[in-house]
């Protein structure tokens, strides 16, 4: 018999919402799942904001999340920059950097890159590459190829990190989706098994490939960044694939 | 240092099938750039008058794309060198080709120095990238420009006028084309077309211009993998030049192995005048 599922992985950008728009049904979805008694966690590679921004946003749109919920990528970077005391050059947005107070950034002796549009100019990452060359490390907040934004899809960090890479001859270290140690982390969080757990995004390669590689259950959702044919581009098709978060929950609520 | 690959009578092993014609990479072997405009590489200049005298068929291969032909051509005179435009072998032009035979209109993600080989082009609606070594012209709105046009095409075409890492000017390094190249071959899961060096097309476009078959000719030049490396893979020997970008670790390159080394140019062209 198949295990039960007792913890639920929840993406946010694209997933719940967009920017400050609820995706539809979610918010009561979101509650017909808490009311089942199973653990959820919120694992999002949205690294433009910090997490207190972020959080402040999707209760302002109206869903009932805590702090301690929503693990995000940046706060896995930030762990990462502490053990090793690492003096970061941060290509952060401003908002983004507030995850990384009280670390020292003078005289940078690593790289550390997010969704940054406003860093992602000719002349930081000259400044990045020259860091590179000269032996830095280079920590990925994740390598995400594009996200959705307002008017439309829009390049992520990932392409840039993989320019630095392609420049420099260094690889870099990932922190984020679809990392197994990200995953792993949330799940160590919830006291969950990955044979027990499932994942809802909406990004097949980094939330259901990502999940399904370390035996975690994908549910492939059809809004955000979803582009028809997705599931197909998967080297293995994804356990589920949903119109919507919504219908995701229905198909759980019946796994339980 | 005297030049390696040398048989017993002096002869140079890459001088031992005869050559016809000369392919010439620029930067590096005749000028060594900078912010300022750069120096001559001494003896460049005689080397080049002295091939050209002795009958030489020469074609200079470029992936120069931040200026014109024209304007190459003036800023070599100011170091001596008498080259004509239709001597050059540059990407931009070569890409302006195939844009045509094609019929796509480019989004170009160029230097504006560059921009003048695609004058008069049809740049309404685009429905394919260019790309070279646009420096401050890489901003996050134009690659997204670049990056929504390739991901809502069903045939996406990226022609990237080189793959080069960085270069340098002055002081600093700076990144070429080619990171940004990779950028967009990631998010967008398509494979650049490469125009220029080490393109076999391209090096293969210069000869025919010239009508020497690719045994008959050498390509001289200062990147290990993109001059060296690119010539041979279309059967054109390959010397590199310890002058520009060479650096000693280039002679244990894991996978290049060039036909020769000499110094510099005038070395090559004291040797070919001798044993060719």
């Amino acid at each position: 018999m198949a295990a039960k599922i007792r913890g639920v992985l929840v993406d946010l950008s694209g997933t719940i919402h967009v920017e400050n728009t609820v995706i539809r049904g979610s918010i009561q979805a979101l509650q017909s799942l808490r009311e089942t008694g199973v653990s959820v966690r919120f694992v999002t590679n949205t690294t433009k904001e910090s997490k207190e921004t972020l959080l402040r946003r999707l209760t302002g749109i109206g869903f009932d999340i805590k702090a301690e919920e929503v693990f995000t990528s940046l706060t896995a970077a930030r762990r990462l920059v502490d053990q090793r005391n690492l003096r970061p050059m941060l290509l952060l947005q401003p908002d983004a950097i507030e995850d990384f107070k009280g670390v020292d950034v003078d005289n940078p002796n690593a790289v550390v890159v997010g969704l940054a549009p406003d860093c992602f100019n000719y002349e930081l990452l000259n400044k990045a590459f020259r860091l590179l060359l000269e032996g830095c490390p280079l920590i990925a907040i994740h390598k995400v190829r594009y996200y959705k934004r307002g008017d439309g899809l829009a390049l992520g960090p990932g392409p840039f990190v993989t320019a630095l890479e392609f420049a420099s001859d260094v690889r870099a270290e990932v922190v984020g989706k679809p990392q197994p140690s990200f995953f792993k982390q949330a799940l160590y969080e919830m006291g969950c098994d990955a044979q027990s757990a499932v994942m809802i995004g909406d990004d097949a390669r980094d939330d259901v490939g990502g999940a399904e590689a370390i035996g975690i259950k994908g549910f492939l959702v059809q809004t955000g960044k979803y582009r028809d044919g997705d599931e197909h581009r998967l080297a293995n098709p994804p356990f589920a694939v949903c119109k919507d978060f919504s219908a995701a929950v229905d198909q759980i609520l019946t796994m339980l | 240092m005297a030049a390696t690959g040398e048989e017993t009578d002096g002869r140079p092993s890459w001088l031992v099938r005869k050559i016809r014609g000369l392919l010439l990479d620029i930067s590096g072997v005749l000028y060594n750039g900078s912010e300022g405009g750069g120096e001559v590489i001494p003896g460049s200049v005689e080397a080049v008058e002295k091939l050209k005298a002795a009958g030489y068929k020469v074609q200079f291969c470029t992936n120069e794309d931040q200026c014109t032909r024209e304007q190459l051509v003036h800023k070599l005179a100011r170091f001596g060198f008498k080259l004509l435009p239709t001597e050059l072998h540059a990407p931009s032009p070569v890409a302006r080709k195939l844009l045509q035979e094609r019929n796509l209109r480019p989004l170009l993600l160029m230097h504006p120095g560059g921009l003048a080989e695609f004058e008069g082009m049809d740049f309404l609606n685009p429905n394919c990238v260019v790309i070279g070594g646009a420096e401050d012209q890489f901003t996050y709105e134009r690659m997204n420009k670049a990056f929504r046009l390739l991901l809502n095409s069903d045939n996406p075409v990226l022609l990237a006028t080189g793959c080069g890492r960085y270069y340098r000017s002055g002081s600093n390094l700076l990144l070429d084309g080619g990171p940004y190249t990779k950028a967009l071959e990631f998010a967008c899961d398509v494979k650049a077309e490469i125009v220029g060096k080490p393109a076999a097309t391209f090096f293969l476009a210069a000869l025919e211009g010239i009508h020497v078959s690719p045994e008959d000719a050498v390509m001289i030049g200062d990147d290990i993998v993109s001059d060296v490396g690119g010539a041979q893979a279309c059967g054109i020997r390959g010397v590199q030049v310890r002058t520009g970008k060479f650096r000693p670790e280039d002679e244990n390159h894991p996978t290049v192995k060039p036909d020769g080394y000499v110094d510099n140019l005038a070395q090559a062209v004291d040797l070919i005048l001798k044993y060719n």
